[in-house]
């Protein structure tokens, strides 16, 4: 197992060089890794292979295909043949299938990966691979955007980098096991990092303004399967450092909250799904033993809905209601953004209930509060109408609407996500989970998640009570909301954060 | 010990050196170069703890005593700079990347202000987009 293994996590890179030979092969090749990738998410969840592989002696590469690394194996494959699919149709750029290849291989590399330098190495190569499917093809916005993410995600790295130092200093040793041993300041100045990789709270800022302005289907992908690079590791490093969980739990909490709160007052829909990413998130990085499992199914959701808005021309949620949509986005629409908000059947709801009913007292409390909030803020995109069944057939007008300046192809790639997201919501993969609760437990959940949706509408109606009236002009954003996205805001934010870290883990070392 | 204490002070003056500029500079090309300060620091961190013991470049020869204590501890740690080689390569291809990117917008915007930079999409979010 260990050959087909490395075999594996090579085998996007080999074909990444391949397509630049032979750009012919480049999309086949995108499938065959993305069905190899699936593979092994399905075997590293039977624990089929070694649950920990060491190349090199002690001081080497460390793998660890394990179970945690399951579902985000799954998410990464599932995501970016998607994203492949949903394009097929369009002419791209010879390159784009080689930095998907590219991208998908290092994000695989950095979920496996187990000691800090491979980890390290393999957060360059997304950041790198982000970068230029970004900039691919754009003008003097996306270049900007690009370079705005390639300046920060470095600058984390190089913290990164010096607390790799530091924990050799001590420990000598890169493995993840000796991080448990470390000081605060190592803990501190990896997390930061990890954190602003996984988009986590204030080092996520750079996410929306990138997300509303950059390419959807790249969107897709930094929703979908980039931040599960930075979700893994920092998952892995706080199994092993028990100091880091009270502060990733807060901290987590705090980014919810920020997320569902700065989405409330989005006016637009592409800014919308870029603040609620930084909200699930958050709660992502709460309970590592439920982090797969939840980001497998936000990760899918999101990545769909990114998909979709690509075939929404006017991305303003001002009138939002009055504009029907066709069926074909209608119903991935819904699917996946009721699963975000947790519907019973779905994998969000079966995500959100697992955490809810692991963590203990007030925590709890809050995450069910934080998703009455997550309903509020998907309210707000349930409001268009089904075209076909609301609009009459001699009156096409709101349909043309609606599918003026989208591509005349179905959303293939947010149907092929959304129907894997409902599929799996009953596939074996969850089922245990599912026979794990009984009836009545169930019940509760279910009840819990009525109300939690009450609540959520209500909390949806008192705040947008003036909404349902046509209104022409976009709503002007609150001039009271302070300018967040800067790069020199960023970048700030990033040092304050590292500074609050060290104080919470120098206080409790 | 004293004289590794001193140097990890000039590498840590260094680190904070970069990261101020990149706060403070204005200029996008004065960032980029801020980064680069950084990256150099943490660098000279890494070679600074492979040789905290000592400076011998640690390869065994035929004829070296294998077995002397005295020898091994004056050898260099070979760890650090192995980690550090891959991460020199690695931030050299970004410093590239990110140069490259610079003068692609410098053509346009030849002051590279970041606040300008940051300007446009605060206007109008969707303004570059037919």
């Amino acid at each position: 197992m260990n050959g087909i293994t490395i075999a594996w996590l090579l085998l996007p890179l080999l074909a990444a060089f391949l397509a630049a030979l032979l750009p012919v092969i480049g999309r086949f090749a995108v499938l065959v890794t993305c069905l190899g990738t699936g593979a092994m998410a399905l075997a590293a969840q039977q624990s089929w292979l070694p649950a920990s592989l060491q190349l090199l002696g002690p001081l080497g590469i460390t793998i660890q295909p394990d179970v945690l690394a399951a579902p985000f194996l799954l998410l990464n494959a599932l995501v970016c043949a998607a994203v492949l699919l949903d394009g097929w149709g369009r002419p791209s750029r010879e390159a784009w299938p080689l930095l998907l290849l590219v991208l998908h291989g290092s994000v695989n590399s950095a979920i496996v990966a187990a000691d800090l330098i491979s980890i390290y190495v393999a957060l360059e190569v997304v950041g790198i691979a982000a970068f230029l499917l970004l900039v691919l093809g754009g003008g003097r916005r996306q270049v900007w955007l690009g370079l705005r993410l390639m300046l920060v995600s470095n600058t984390v790295m190089l913290l990164f980098l010096i607390g790799c130092a530091l924990l050799y200093l001590e420990q000598h040793s890169f493995a993840l096991a000796a991080v448990g041993q470390s000081g605060g300041l190592v803990l501190a100045l990896l997390a930061v990092a990890l954190l602003t990789k996984a988009e986590v709270f204030v080092a996520g800022l750079w996410l929306p303004r990138t997300n509303a302005e950059g390419p959807l289907e790249v969107s897709a992908l930094l929703s979908g399967t980039v931040v599960s690079a930075g979700v893994v590791p920092l998952l892995r490093i706080s199994a092993e450092a028990v100091s880091l969980l009270p502060v990733l739990r807060w901290l987590g909490i705090a980014s919810a909250a920020a997320g569902v709160l700065l989405a409330l007052l989005e006016p637009d829909l592409r800014r919308l799904l870029a603040w609620s990413t930084l909200a699930q998130m958050g709660l992502v990085v709460i309970l590592p033993a439920v982090g797969g499992l939840y980001a497998l199914g936000h990760g899918l959701a999101k990545a769909a809905l990114f998909l979709l808005a690509r075939h929404i021309p006017d991305p303003a949620l001002a009138g939002w209601r009055q504009r029907p949509l066709a069926p074909r986005l209608w119903w991935p629409l819904m699917l996946a953004s009721l699963s975000i908000a947790g519907l019973p059947p779905l994998l969000g709801f079966l995500a959100k209930e697992q955490l809810s009913s692991q963590l203990p007292g007030a925590a709890g409390w809050l995450v069910a509060a934080l998703g009455a909030g997550t309903v509020a803020v998907y309210a707000r995109i349930w409001g268009p109408p089904l075209a076909t069944l609301s609009t009459p057939a001699g009156s096409p007008h709101g349909i043309a609407h609606a599918d003026a300046g989208a591509t005349p192809a179905a959303a293939t790639g947010a149907t092929v996500l959304v129907g894997a997201l409902v599929l799996l919501s009953a596939s074996p993969w969850v089922l245990p989970l599912w026979t794990a609760m009984d009836p009545q437990e169930l019940a509760g959940a279910m009840l819990k998640s009525a109300s939690v949706f009450a609540a959520g509408l209500m909390l949806h109606r008192l705040l947008h009570a003036s909404a349902s009236a046509p209104v022409s002009a976009p709503v002007p954003a609150p001039a009271w909301r302070p300018q967040l996205e800067g790069l020199d805001e960023l970048l700030g934010a990033i040092v304050m954060l590292a500074a609050v870290l060290l104080a919470l883990l120098g206080w409790q070392a | 010990m004293t004289a590794f204490r001193l140097l990890e002070l000039l590498v840590l003056i260094a680190v904070l050196a970069g990261l101020v500029g990149l706060l403070r500079h204005r200029n996008l090309f004065l960032k980029v170069l801020a980064m680069d300060v950084t990256s150099t620091a943490v660098i000279s961190l890494f070679v600074l703890i492979a040789a905290r013991d000592g400076l011998i470049t640690p390869i065994l020869h035929g004829d070296t005593p294998v077995v002397d204590p005295q020898a091994a501890l004056a050898y260099a740690d070979p760890i650090p700079q192995a980690v550090i080689l891959t991460a020199i390569v690695i931030g050299f291809s970004v410093q590239a990347l990110l140069l490259l990117a610079t003068t692609l917008l410098a053509s346009r915007d030849p002051t590279l202000d970041v606040a300008e930079l940051d300007e446009p999409e605060a206007a109008g979010p969707r303004a570059g987009q037919p």
